[in-house]
């Protein structure tokens, strides 16, 4: 009975829709694109938009919250949709802010985004896939490739004005150096980029995290793609266990399994971790993060644990002596230099040992719909 | 050689399908008619012969024939759990010469293509130096430059192949490379503007995309022939290919070619970054991994004819056609064997011969219609030649997921269809 109140409710709140959207909107579509690459990694939107590690976004504007058949949402996404939440420009920005605020427990790992601008821009951007958002976006929704086109030609228009604008500093010399070119770094532009760690410590920040804290951020930045215990999700990278297995026919390669260097998880979680939102965690976060790593392979034991600078190179990990330098000259085939055979090299007729049409997954081939197949790029 | 015949045929590419479709049916055809008139393209008038076409400026960053739609980078959708961290790969099978159209060189990413304009880039020298330096693009043009072709393959190119044959298309087997001429200032000079310290023993090369890409890189390298390059083929550089600065590192793996290069620092260690421990090591059969395996060894692959570009006519004289390419410098020779290694000859190579440049080869063949095995083998002028498959696992086991040069296979048979499989 509830239920069916408030799916009525829901029918006059989508019914009120257009006029809202329509008084309210005052974000750019065109810059709110380039506001939706922070969010393309996971979502998709446009035509033949499919669900990633989001739900496609085809039609939000209208959608009552985790309504999508097809995606895993999570409970909290559900529950939220149950309660009557629907998908426009208000919720929207509420809910973009501050997505951990507005439902707690969801899956969607981003922050929020910061500036009034990019919520008001992203959200008009959404709107021009929404046949629900405003009448005067659908007009933008039925045309947008003159819109683009339009906005292409004003561009050339203005290029000159916008070159100007963004023009380069004027090259001068300096004295020094060989030729005189560039201009000397200052102190802070040096430290804001030279961010990276050596194993021996070089470039490890002040600063600490526990377990405990890392396992909270973790949750709420990292689970999405890696899953909660570092297990990793479909195709996304497996960050814990494996142990044992890199003499095995799949072999895991982990951070506790694999890797070398604990200043590799460091470096590489605060250079560009999580994934689309690169740069956006605090140094001490990111001494957490690694602290639950650590915890996730088993190589630290307690949930208090405190990871810091002081401590960091105690920490070794357990693969390291198993990496060596390129023997590949010393392999057979290569060692010999011999002259090749040229001619009767084999002793019987060649024979075919394995067909790729046997175990095809060339994309494009006739049956590839649920090809997947093995090995990887990176 | 009919259309029926063809269908019959799995693991088929659609477009190999549409190509060897259409010539069967065109030969017959043009055969038909030209016992009664003459084939209407010649008898007829066309309306390209007699309407004039697009005026100059209609086109003003000129784009391939409609005709050649076809020729595309294309992806393996299943190989990576998102877009913006994936690779591409070249088509090969539709190109020749030596060059890499612009448009056509594979995209490997770690973190999308980073959109940046000119004005607002920054190379920054820094670490061991006795000055660390700030360069807009206006600065690193006034350094001399040189213009180098250059081969660059991703380390992982064939990387499916380990376990045995699996895609069939030599743009998916071996697409992960391309070769274009760089225009750039060679590092050393850049280095040496800000000053080298005594200690100073390698460099890290940065990109200032959403993966910051960092790689290690010994200063004998670096001084030897990288390049910062800012053109590919005259142009400037693609978005995708790290526009408007991506460092150049000849002959080695193609990760450490960052692109969208921003900085530069100096060290008397290396970083040991993600990506030269957790990626690009290769793991051997006994669980020990390489690490720093920076060359590209001696490779080669015969393009065409190959599973997307099948042969499309009968017996009789035939182009056999590839590419073979080396880290350690130019290539020497490439045998190519019909009998599946038995027995070889020593292809043509045509065009430039560049050291550490795609080379191409041509073998001229007169054929008998009937099935044929066909490999290459490529050897560099210092004497390295590209191993077996077999020879290659039993080395380094299945796991080593890079590096993999070994000989490719493709199984032709009578109707001109292509497979690539393996062979004893």
């Amino acid at each position: 009975m509830s239920k069916f109140l408030k799916a009525l409710s829901l029918g006059t709140l989508i019914a009120t829709l257009p006029l809202l959207a329509a008084t309210a909107h005052a974000g750019d579509a065109q810059k709110g694109e380039k506001v939706f690459k922070k969010c393309a990694a996971c979502h998709a939107v446009g035509e033949g938009a499919k669900n990633k590690v989001g739900p496609e976004l085809n039609d939000v504007f209208g959608r009552t919250a985790g309504s999508l058949g097809d995606y895993k949402y999570s409970k909290a996404m559900i529950e939220a949709g149950n309660g009557g939440l629907v998908w426009d420009e208000a919720t929207l920005t509420t809910y973009l802010t501050k997505p951990r605020d507005m439902v707690k427990g969801t899956k969607m790992a981003f922050a929020g985004l910061k500036k009034q601008d990019d919520l008001e821009n992203v959200i008009a951007y959404l709107a021009t896939y929404s046949s629900a958002a405003a009448p005067a976006d659908q007009q933008g929704a039925a045309e947008p490739a003159a819109e683009e086109a339009a906005a292409g030609e004003t561009e050339t228009a203005s290029a000159d004005t916008s070159a100007a604008a963004h023009a380069a500093p004027v090259s001068e010399t300096r004295d020094g150096g060989v030729l005189g070119l560039g201009r000397v770094a200052t102190d802070d532009e040096v430290a804001a980029w030279n961010i990276d760690i050596r194993p021996d410590g070089t470039g490890l920040p002040e600063g600490s995290g526990t377990v405990a804290e890392g396992e909270v951020l973790f949750t709420d930045n990292c689970a999405v793609c890696h899953g909660d215990f570092g297990e990793g999700v479909g195709r996304w990278p497996v960050l814990a266990g494996g142990q044992d297995t890199l003499t095995e026919e799949r072999p895991e390669k982990t951070i506790g399994s694999y890797w070398p260097y604990l200043s590799t998880v460091y470096d590489y979680v605060r250079r560009a971790m999580p994934y689309g939102n690169a740069r956006s965690l605090s140094d001490d976060d990111v001494y957490a993060l690694t602290a639950y790593l650590l915890y996730l392979n088993d190589l630290v034991d307690d949930e208090d644990f405190e990871l810091s600078k002081d401590n960091f190179l105690e920490i070794r990990l357990p693969n390291e002596e198993n990496f060596i330098a390129d023997t590949r000259a010393e392999e057979p085939h290569y060692a010999a230099k011999a002259e090749p055979c040229m001619s009767n090299c084999k002793d019987s007729a060649v024979e075919i040992t394995m067909r790729a049409r046997i175990l095809d997954v060339t994309p494009g081939s006739v049956d590839d719909d649920d090809a997947s197949g093995m090995g990887s790029v990176d | 050689m009919t259309d029926k015949t063809i269908s019959k045929v799995p693991g088929l590419s659609r477009r190999s399908l549409l190509k060897a479709g259409f010539a069967a049916g065109a030969v017959a055809g043009t055969a038909g008619a030209a016992r009664a008139a003459g084939d209407p393209l010649i008898t007829e008038i066309q309306d390209w012969n007699r309407y004039l076409g697009d005026g100059v400026q209609s086109r003003p960053y000129g784009m391939p024939s409609e005709f050649e739609a076809d020729v595309v980078r294309r992806d393996v959708e299943w190989l990576t759990a998102s877009t913006e961290s994936s690779v591409n790969f070249t088509p090969l099978h539709d190109l020749d010469g030596i060059i890499t159209p612009n448009g056509l060189c594979f995209e490997r990413h770690h973190g999308g293509i980073a959109e940046i304009n000119p004005a607002d880039h920054r190379l920054m020298i820094n670490g061991l130096v006795d000055t660390p330096l700030v360069f807009t693009m206006e600065d690193l043009k006034r350094f001399p430059r040189e213009n180098r072709v250059y081969f660059l393959e991703c380390a992982a190119n064939s990387g499916m192949e380990w376990r045995g044959s699996q895609l069939n298309g030599c743009q998916y087997t071996h697409g992960m490379v391309h070769c274009v001429m760089y225009t750039g200032v060679p590092l050393k000079l850049i280095l040496e503007e800000a000053g080298l310290k005594t200690n100073a023993k390698w460099v890290m090369p940065e990109g200032a995309d959403a993966s910051a890409m960092t790689r290690s890189i010994p200063m004998e390298k670096a001084l030897d022939d990288c390049l910062v390059a800012f053109k590919m083929n005259g142009e400037a550089l693609r978005p995708e290919q790290g526009y408007p600065l991506r460092l150049v590192v000849p002959g080695w793996e193609g990760n450490m070619w960052v692109k969208w290069l921003r900085r530069i620092e100096v060290g008397d260690e290396p970083w040991h970054q993600r990506e030269e421990t957790s990626k690009y090591t290769d793991l051997l059969e006994n669980g020990k991994a390489r690490r720093f395996t920076w060359v590209m060894d001696p490779k080669s692959v015969i393009t065409s004819p190959s599973p997307q570009a099948p042969i499309s006519h009968g017996k009789g004289p035939m182009v056999i056609s590839g590419v073979a390419w080396s880290g350690n410098g130019r290539i020497k020779r490439v045998d190519v064997s019909l009998d599946g290694g038995r027995n070889w000859k020593t292809a043509r190579l045509d065009g430039p011969s560049l050291s550490k440049a795609m080379h191409r080869f041509y073998l001229d063949i007169d054929w008998d219609g009937s099935d044929m095995l066909i490999q290459s083998r490529a050897m560099d002028e210092h004497g390295f030649f590209q191993p077996t498959k077999n020879e290659l696992r039993a080395a380094r086991g299945e796991n080593s997921i890079y590096h993999n040069n070994g000989i490719q296979t493709w199984y032709v048979k009578a109707d001109g269809m292509v497979e690539n499989v393996e062979v004893s």
